[in-house]
């Protein structure tokens, strides 16, 4: 595969109800990321956003955000799905060879419509939706004890990845000060309120207000915008059925077949011995863990047994993860982002040593219905 | 810091959505005005679906609309459940009062799991695997609320 680099980026941070409007919050991102690489309006050759129209409240959802995302007159698409997927788009805009510049943002504002009644509105209006017994919050709730029926999985183990994440953010600036807990402890988690039995608050990873932008250039244009360019060496994508009922939620199978087409391409044999860290789009503790087996990191149902702190054996969302803010269509550029980070070393105050390969991986969907895995690598 | 002032777009114009059911769903749809569950097999597969559906995803064939009906009875089991205090179809996640206990149920002949309310019985109560059976609204009007919840059997 020819080599896309990835030359900046910008994320705003994340409030739970921001006191900024979108436009704002668009452009600092997007003249944010531009700025720090040095770039004017001029060099962009194509916009690619990632917004939902009805979590913006307004059909087309992109034709707003024209002028804010540095689209005025210039090639302009849209992604209705994760800020990870609309990447993938900037990506083959690249790949194409027409393109020497792409700004990629993505994001929205959840402290403006009810995101968890919202979500009903992702199930079938002919079957699901009128008995209204499925948004995110219960899928999650089926999901969680799906895992933990077929592999024993303790409630204390996953609230454990709630503490890890909820600990990392407290170190990342701009996550979600709600989120931010240095000081958590299991039994905090397990005592928080329940949405979803067995999901409890704590370990759910909140919607926010956020937008995050990057940048990507083809390998020329790259090295010479940035001497620290990130490349993505591989990507794999897959969805999952629709019905909730139709699906094994105790696993991720659309996540291996995305891991599996991703390593292919990076010549990635073994992910745990050749890959540094990895910061995964986790809707909730128990997923991390879900993902993070379909990964190939370790063998299903041993998610809790790898330590994946900062400073452990294979570190996941060293950022606090999704867990640490998960601004609706953000969430997954972000975690590319943070990834990015640690591979140029710029994740100050939770860096993890010598970083040079990382995945990053974003989603959308009930249960992670769609997921989508890139593989970025650092050096010249 | 002044106070944000924000512009609640409340119902300025009403554009209500109908769906068409389709021919599969409705006639689960009809079924289910008479009490009855019906599903459909896939020709290569064999998999049973619930609710019937014209394509089987795993095989991407069409299953026919005039054959591979299947007549399933009124009863499953427990694949998976949750139980939750909030409100799903609400603005604002209001918490109720009373718990819902919502689960995923496998319709016995079939191979996929349903989702509905699990009533009359206690949260101790509910374990996966269990049997149960259909509770039909009194009135059926061929609707998915025909099924009131699932009870145990």
């Amino acid at each position: 595969m020819q080599k896309v680099g990835i030359v900046g980026y910008y994320q705003v941070k994340l409030y739970s109800d921001a006191n900024y409007g979108r436009y704002e919050m668009i452009f600092e991102a997007v003249r944010g990321a531009l700025d720090k690489a040095g770039l004017k309006k001029k060099d962009i050759t194509t916009v690619i956003s990632c917004t939902n129209d009805y979590y913006d409240g307004r059909t087309i959802s992109n034709s707003f955000a024209v002028e804010a995302g540095g689209a005025y007159l210039a090639d302009e698409s849209k992604v209705e799905m994760d800020g990870a997927h609309a990447l993938l788009y900037g990506m083959m805009r690249i790949l194409s060879g027409n393109h020497k510049l792409a700004v990629i943002w993505a994001g929205s504002m959840a402290s403006c419509f009810p995101y968890h009644s919202a979500r009903l509105f992702e199930t079938d209006p002919t079957w699901e939706r009128p008995t209204a017994y499925v948004n995110d919050i219960t899928a999650l709730g089926f999901q969680m004890r799906a895992y933990m029926n077929k592999f024993g999985v303790s409630a204390e183990e996953i609230a454990g990845i709630a503490v890890k994440n909820r600990k990392n953010a407290s170190k990342n600036p701009l996550a979600l000060k709600e989120a931010q807990n240095p000081n958590l402890t299991v039994k905090d988690v397990l005592n928080s309120e329940t949405y979803a039995d067995p999901v409890r608050e704590l370990m759910v990873a909140q919607p926010c207000d956020g937008v995050a932008a990057l940048l990507l250039a083809p390998e020329k244009q790259a090295l010479k915008i940035t001497d620290k360019p990130v490349w993505i060496t591989g990507v794999g994508y897959n969805q999952d059925a629709y019905y909730l009922g139709d699906r094994n939620l105790a696993e991720s199978k659309s996540m291996e077949l995305a891991s599996k087409m991703a390593y292919k391409t990076a010549g990635i044999k073994d992910p745990l011995k050749e890959i540094d860290i990895a910061e995964i789009f986790e809707s909730a503790a128990h997923e991390e863990l879900i993902l993070k087996e379909a990964l190939g990191l370790t063998d299903k149902g041993e998610g809790p047994s790898l330590n994946s702190e900062i400073n452990g054996e294979f570190p996941i969302n060293p950022s606090g993860g999704a867990i640490g803010g998960n601004p609706p269509c953000g969430t997954g550029l972000i975690r590319i982002i943070e990834a990015t980070k640690q591979i140029r070393g710029e994740a100050n105050g939770y860096q993890v040593k010598n970083v040079n390969k990382a995945i990053a991986s974003g989603q959308i969907g009930m249960c992670a219905q769609n997921n989508i895995i890139y593989i970025l690598e650092g050096g010249n | 810091m002044t106070e944000k002032i924000v512009v609640a777009n409340k119902g300025l114009i009403k554009a209500d959505f109908a769906f068409w059911v389709g021919r599969y769903m409705d006639k689960l749809f009809d079924a289910f005005e008479n009490k009855k569950i019906v599903g459909n097999k896939c020709p290569k597969c064999g998999d049973v679906f619930v609710p019937p559906r014209k394509i089987c995803g795993k095989c991407n064939v069409t299953i026919p609309f005039d054959q591979n009906w299947v007549n399933l009875p009124n009863t499953g089991t427990l694949k998976n459940y949750t139980i939750t205090y909030y409100k799903i179809n609400d603005r604002t996640s209001r918490k109720v009062k009373k718990h819902q206990t919502i689960g995923m149920v496998q319709i016995d002949g079939s191979n996929t799991s349903i989702i509905y309310r699990l009533l009359n019985m206690e949260p101790e109560e509910v374990k996966v695997g269990m049997k149960l059976k259909i509770l039909w609204e009194e009135k059926t009007r061929g609707a998915p609320s025909d099924i009131k919840g699932f009870v145990k059997f």
